[in-house]
């Protein structure tokens, strides 16, 4: 899908929409398509903004695989950044958790982001090491009408 | 038969020049003393400073009540959910917080997390306006 993209907010943008754009002419419908693409920009805006947060932006690889028999869809955001080892912020996965942080506190009003994704995928498995973080998302039952050849690598 | 071809470069250069929804356009309105901030495009890190924005500069003019609609927003990430439970939060009490979303890229994910009764999530205006003068 693409190799070495800048792991910055408006690349992760790019790639957003991108991608929405080729799930859509592939026939995927709508409510489907929103969740995969939010799920994707959730994985990418992680990468912005925690991936090399202790160093220059560096590169994020997206790649995306669909199974047409088992109709599955498999999307692989990985980056080589530090900046996540023991930083990544797990997000208060459930609100009132959330909400008995006091209202200045960093945590409160972000970390949605791994939630969303375990909401939203049928499948994650985040990979974090000292090398880099790997995050892996499946979605089931993803019926794609049309052939699309070329899902690039 | 399409003409993608193995040999093809990959959906994302030439998707991306199709694709520019990356904007944000943000308009505040008022009736009496509510007002409705209305947001349309995309509502991701990148733009949802400009919400946390626009109800930061609209509170201190107390409203009773403050409206969100995101009826034209195509895509919330979690970075704008964020705001929306923030700006809840800071409304606490003395201002009534409403939001209006309907549909796959707005209502779902909220619902999703758990977060429609807290923010006061309605499908149309009319619905959260109606909910104003209880």
């Amino acid at each position: 899908m693409c190799n070495a993209a800048a792991a910055d907010a408006s690349t992760a943008a790019s790639i957003r929409a991108g991608f929405a754009h080729w799930l859509r002419r592939a026939g995927l419908d709508e409510p489907r398509l929103c969740d995969i693409v939010l799920a994707l920009n959730e994985a990418l805006s992680n990468v912005a903004e925690f991936a090399y947060a202790d160093g220059p932006t560096g590169r994020v690889d997206v790649q995306a695989a669909l199974d047409r028999d088992r109709c599955t869809l498999t999307v692989t955001v990985a980056d080589r950044g530090q900046g996540r080892e023991g930083q990544w912020r797990e997000g208060q996965g459930r609100e009132e958790q959330r909400r008995e942080l006091g209202p200045s506190h960093p945590q409160r009003r972000r970390g949605r982001g791994i939630p969303l994704m375990r909401a939203l995928a049928d499948a994650l498995v985040i990979d974090t090491s000292a090398v880099g973080t790997t995050v892996v998302m499946r979605f089931d039952t993803v019926d794609v009408r049309r052939r699309v050849v070329a899902l690039g690598t | 038969m399409n003409h993608h071809s193995s040999a093809a470069p990959g959906f994302l250069e030439s998707d991306i020049a199709a694709a520019a929804h990356t904007d944000c356009v943000i308009s505040e309105q008022w009736t009496g003393r509510t007002v409705v901030i209305s947001v349309a495009g995309v509502l991701d890190m990148l733009t949802s400073p400009q919400l946390e924005a626009s109800i930061a500069a609209s509170l201190p003019k107390n409203p009773s009540a403050m409206i969100v609609d995101l009826t034209d927003v195509g895509f919330l990430a979690s970075a704008g959910m964020g705001v929306l439970v923030d700006a809840c939060e800071r409304a606490d009490g003395s201002v009534k917080f409403r939001v209006v979303a309907d549909g796959p890229a707005t209502s779902r994910p909220l619902t999703l997390l758990g977060l429609a009764d807290m923010i006061g999530l309605h499908p149309t205006l009319d619905a959260a306006r109606a909910t104003l003068s209880a």
